[in-house]
Parts: C-alpha cells; structure tokens; sequence
C-alpha cells in the first residue's frame, strides 16, 4: 500500500488566506506558488490563517518568511493571525538571528589581478627560501637523518626499479622501430644504433626517469607533507624544537637527488638495450656490431650530461614536492589540490628544463 | 607572559589588547564561543604565529625574539597536546615519545627507552609502544601526545581542547592526568576546552574571551558567577541568541514583518 500523498489546502476569503493540512517539504512549493498568486498587491494586505494546519515544518515555515518578506518589499500588508497548537509549536521552535550583512561585493579586476600578484610574489620568495634552506642543510651531511634518508631511497629508488626499466626498455624499442622503418628505405639500418642511443642518452633516458620520478614520488612528497601540514605535525615539530627542513625535507630531498641519476643510468641502459633487440632480432644485425655503433656514437660527455640532466631534474621535483606539501592549509581538499599542482608543476618544470639543457648542451658539446 | 597581544589574519582582527599570566603550578584556562580566538592565542603562545603587537614571553623569555639554539632551549622546557594529538604517523607511539628525547639529550637510547616506558606507563599507554598512531583510538592517541609532550619534564604545558571528542571516562582520566602532572611537578599548564566537566575539574583561574577581547580574567568560582550575559549563557548552556531572545518565526510572522 502506497503512502497517502501529502495534502494542503488554500483557500481565499475576502482578505484571509485559510491553509490547511500539512505544510511541508513536499508540499512548500505548492504553498509558495500560492502565497505568489494570492500577495497582496502594493499597498494593499493580505491575512494568512493557520488555524487548519496539522503539520508544519521547516520548508514551510522558510515559504511563509519568504512570502512575508516579498510582500514588504512591495509596500503590502502581510501578517499570520490564527495559528493551531501544531503550528505555534513549529513556528516557536526557530527564531531569527539578526539581519544578514550584504554579502561582500565582487573584488574589482585590477584588485584581484594585484592580489595574485602578490601571492605569486610570495610564493616565489617562500620557494627560494626553501631552496636555499635545504641547500645549505644538504651541505652538512651530519644534518641527515640516516634512517629516514635510507627508507626514502628504498622508496623512491628500489621500488621504482621496475616500473622505470620496463617503460625504459620498451621506449628504447619504440624509438628503434620508428627509425628503422625510416633508415630502411636508406640502407641505413645499421644508424638505428647511433639514434636509439643518443636519443635515449641525452633525452629520452633523463626526461621519460623525471617524469615518472614526478608521478610517483614528488606527488608522494607533497601529498605527504600536506597532510602533516594539515594534521598539524608539522606545528608538533616546530614545538618540540625541530626544523621540518631538518626532519622532514633534507632526507627526502637527499634521496630524490642520489636516485634520480642511479634510475637514469639504468634507464639509459635499458633503453639502449630495446634498441638493440630491435637492432638483432628485427633488422638482423650482428650484436657486437650493434654494440659498437652504439659506443662509437656515444662520447662520455652525453653520458655526463644524462647524470647533470637527472641530478637538476631530480632536485627541482623533491624542492617542488617539498614547497607544494608545505604551502598547504586547510583540510582534505586541500592534500589532493596540492599533489595535483605539485606534478603539473613538475613536468612543466622538467619540459622547460630539459629544453634549456638540450640548447645548452647543443652549443656546448 | 601574554602583553598586549594582537593577532591579525589579513584585514581580520582576531585578538585585540589580550592579556594573560600564568603562575606556576596553576592550570589556566582559556574559555569562549567558537571563532573567539582561544586556539590563536594558544598558536601566538606556543609561537607558531608572530604576534602583530604586543609580545608574549614564556619562562621569563621573550619566545617570538629568540632564534637558533636559544629559541630551541626554550621550547625545550614546553610541551604542547595538540586537539588531534598530531602524532608523527609514520611512527610508532613508542617512537613518537622518543623523538623530542633524542633530538635535544645526549642519553643513550637505552636510558630513552626507559624513559619512553615511563612517559607511556604515566599516562596508561605502555601497551601500544609498538602500535602506530593509526592503530589506536582517538583518546589512546590523546594520551600518547600528552606522553609525547611530557617527555622533557617540561615546565609549561598547553592543552588545546584536550578533552574534545572524548567519552566522559576517558576525558575525566584525562582530566585527573593533568591534575597529578601539575600536583607531582608543580607544572604550569595552559587549556583551551569547552567541556564544562572538565573545566570545573580542573581550572584554578578561567579567561574568558568574546570576539578576540577577554570579558573575565579571574578564579574558576567567580568567573562562574559573573553577569555577562555571554559567559552566563555560557554556564548555563544556553546558546546566547536564545538568551538575547531572537525573535521566534511564531513573532515574525504574526507581527507582519521581520
């Protein structure tokens, strides 16, 4: 049996509107739209009778306030007389706080635009304060926490081992495949051991690392950070007389820096190492001639730049991670905000750097 | 050891003109409504916010001047629980009560161990030295952080809302802990609650704040009988709309206007 359908009735009388029966959340907006069509004209009144009321709650009582407040606003009378014990007791239940100030007016353009840059401003300085901070804790190793530096690089390093290999390896093979179907048409298959290994050396290997070091652990740092941000333990700490760049930043910065070039010099190998198969099994090339090429194509500097590439990268990801983590106020929301911005913020950081050094090492080497 | 203090965020004045003193071996509340300002104050206290004029000197000490070493001697000798306890969740409850112990002595870590035990046998915690701070109910983690924060013997400690969110039994230990710290040390504590019970079991001396300014600075039993009609609601458990009689829906309504 279905329940019965909520009732109310309306009922003009001369000046006296007489509503009956249940007033509630299912039936307020029926009485809004009768307390519409009934208002009293500017100037003019209106009396509303409550005395058949059986039930009333609080969406009905907001549509007679509403109603009330309509009807000042146009000059008119509009006022509750008559009211059953069922309703006086609804309506003696809430009462009305004082008057709402006017909510604050949009900020004007120039304002906002002043603000932002403000904020900007100050979040540069507290970024380089950060970078100079941990700078200078990184330069005196007693500083480092050993236990904590080490559970980091097991973290950051070890347990990234497999995901940074395959995506290495299978990379290498792409880039092989891709240049072999061009050389091809050449006769120049024996070249895809020169391009797959600079490429993967000078490029490929250093960015495709930094961009998965961003993914999984500069989101890690700065999700990780904010939360303390916001659970208060980095407050806990400052209290207790220790410096979170100290306890919390330098062992998670040093790590970052020492794995990112390790991980590097593995994917560079392996990504060689795609090539290669690609070079053997494919374009039927003999391995020590594979091999060859590939040394011979590649000067100890390309490698020396790989590890500079990685190192500059990897510091920027811990220091943004580190920054984002620490700017972070508020609640929840706001951990989630802040991983997001810190890996945006990272692969930008990691194109934009990786350009100026692909020019750098241009003119250079 | 709070002068003159005012707290600003932005535009926003948030305290104006507190002033507040604590004697040793007292437990010193600070009471108000919420968004009064009493976390702020403890915030400007502990010095975790730079107060925007006045100063507040703990110990004799002027804490928001001192840097370095000296600012780190001296938050040696204060404690702090936090309303959440903000244990470190990476570690266990053990080694949260180790930390401040390993970064500001020279003991060995087996004497820290000991006194790790002792600390968490003080406050009915030694079971969960191995168990991490998720692992543990919230008032167990309540009085973990106190551990924690006592872990230095210190001579002030602060307590924000300590009680908060905790069922009556473990809010009256919590309570009756408090009170044994400040009877067997002689230990100056700082409470910011709201709990009624707990106010009345512990307070010496109340301040009571409205609106960032303190309406009474003065003994538990006469801040209790004060006539402000704020702090009488206070006690009274009445919200203060009701008691300055906000108009009913019932008046509005029937008056014709609101």
């Amino acid at each position: 049996m279905s329940a019965p359908s909520p009732v109310f009735t309306a009922a003009l009388d001369g000046g006296r509107l007489c509503l009956g029966g249940r007033l509630e959340r299912a039936t307020a907006r029926a009485l809004s739209h009768a307390l519409e069509r009934h208002a009293p004209s500017p100037g003019g009144a209106l009396i509303v009778d409550l005395k058949g009321v059986d039930y009333m709650d609080s969406a009905a009582i907001g549509a007679l306030l509403d109603a009330q407040r309509r009807a000042a606003a146009r000059g008119s009378v509009w006022r509750v007389e008559g009211v059953s014990d069922t309703a006086r007791r609804a309506l003696s239940l809430f009462r009305l706080g004082p008057e709402q100030a006017a909510p604050p007016p949009p900020t004007p353009l120039m304002e906002a635009v002043g603000e932002g840059a403000y904020a900007a401003r100050t979040a540069l300085g507290d970024f380089l304060q950060l970078a100079a901070d941990t700078t200078f804790a990184l330069a005196d190793p007693r500083k480092l926490r050993l236990g904590a530096f080490i559970e980091q690089c097991v973290y950051m390093g070890s347990q990234a081992l497999p995901i940074v290999g395959l995506i290495a390896a299978l990379l290498g093979l792409t880039l092989a495949f891709q240049s072999a179907y061009q050389l091809r048409q050449f006769g120049a298959d024996i070249y895809v051991a020169n391009l797959t290994g600079i490429a993967m050396v000078r490029e490929m290997g250093p960015l495709m690392t930094a961009i998965l070091v961003a993914g999984r652990s500069g989101s890690s740092i700065a999700a990780e950070i904010a939360t303390m941000q916001v659970s208060e333990e980095i407050d806990a700490l400052k209290v207790m007389g220790l410096d979170p760049i100290q306890f919390l930043a330098l062992p998670r910065l040093a790590a970052i820096i020492l794995v990112v070039p390790l991980l590097t010099l593995m994917a560079d190998l392996l990504g060689v190492f795609g090539g290669y198969l690609v070079g053997v099994l494919y374009l039927d090339l003999t391995s020590g001639v594979y091999i060859s090429k590939t040394i011979e194509a590649l000067a100890p500097g390309d490698l020396l730049s790989s590890m500079f590439k990685s190192l500059i990268f990897g510091w920027g990801i811990g220091l943004i991670g580190l920054h984002f983590g620490f700017q972070a106020r508020g609640g929840a929301g706001e951990v989630g905000r802040t991983t997001t911005a810190s890996v945006v913020a990272s692969i930008f950081y990691l194109v934009i750097a990786g350009c100026f050094f692909s020019v750098l090492f241009y003119v250079v080497l | 050891m709070v002068h003159d203090l005012v707290a600003r965020y932005g535009a926003r004045t948030i305290l104006n003109g507190v002033n507040l003193r604590v004697e040793p071996g007292e437990i010193r509340v600070i009471l108000g409504g919420s968004g009064c300002g009493k976390s702020t104050l403890l915030k400007h206290c502990i010095g975790l916010i730079p107060p925007a004029e006045g100063r507040v000197e703990l110990l004799g000490q002027p804490l928001h001047a001192l840097e370095g070493a000296a600012r780190t001697a001296l938050l040696t000798r204060i404690g702090m629980l936090f309303q959440n306890g903000a244990l470190l969740g990476s570690l266990t409850i053990g080694e949260n009560v180790a930390l401040p112990l390993e970064a500001h002595t020279d003991l060995s870590p087996a004497v820290i161990l000991e006194i790790v035990r002792l600390k968490l046998a003080m406050v009915e915690m030694s079971h969960a030295e191995h168990l991490l701070p998720s692992e543990i109910s919230g008032g167990m983690r309540k009085r973990a952080a106190l551990a924690r924060a006592m872990a230095l013997d210190p001579d002030l400690l602060f307590c924000d809302e300590p009680s908060a969110g905790l069922d009556p039994l473990t809010s009256r230990e919590l309570d009756e802990t408090l009170l044994r710290l400040r009877d067997r040390f002689g230990m100056a504590v700082v409470v910011v609650t709201h709990e009624l019970a707990s106010i009345e079991t512990i307070a010496d001396r109340v301040i009571f704040l409205s609106a960032g300014r303190p309406l009474a600075d003065d003994t538990y039993q006469r801040v209790r009988q004060h006539d402000h009609p704020e702090i009488s609601s206070f006690f009274a458990r009445v919200a203060a709309g009701e008691m300055r009689g906000g108009p009913s829906a019932l008046e509005v309504l029937t008056k014709g206007g609101h």
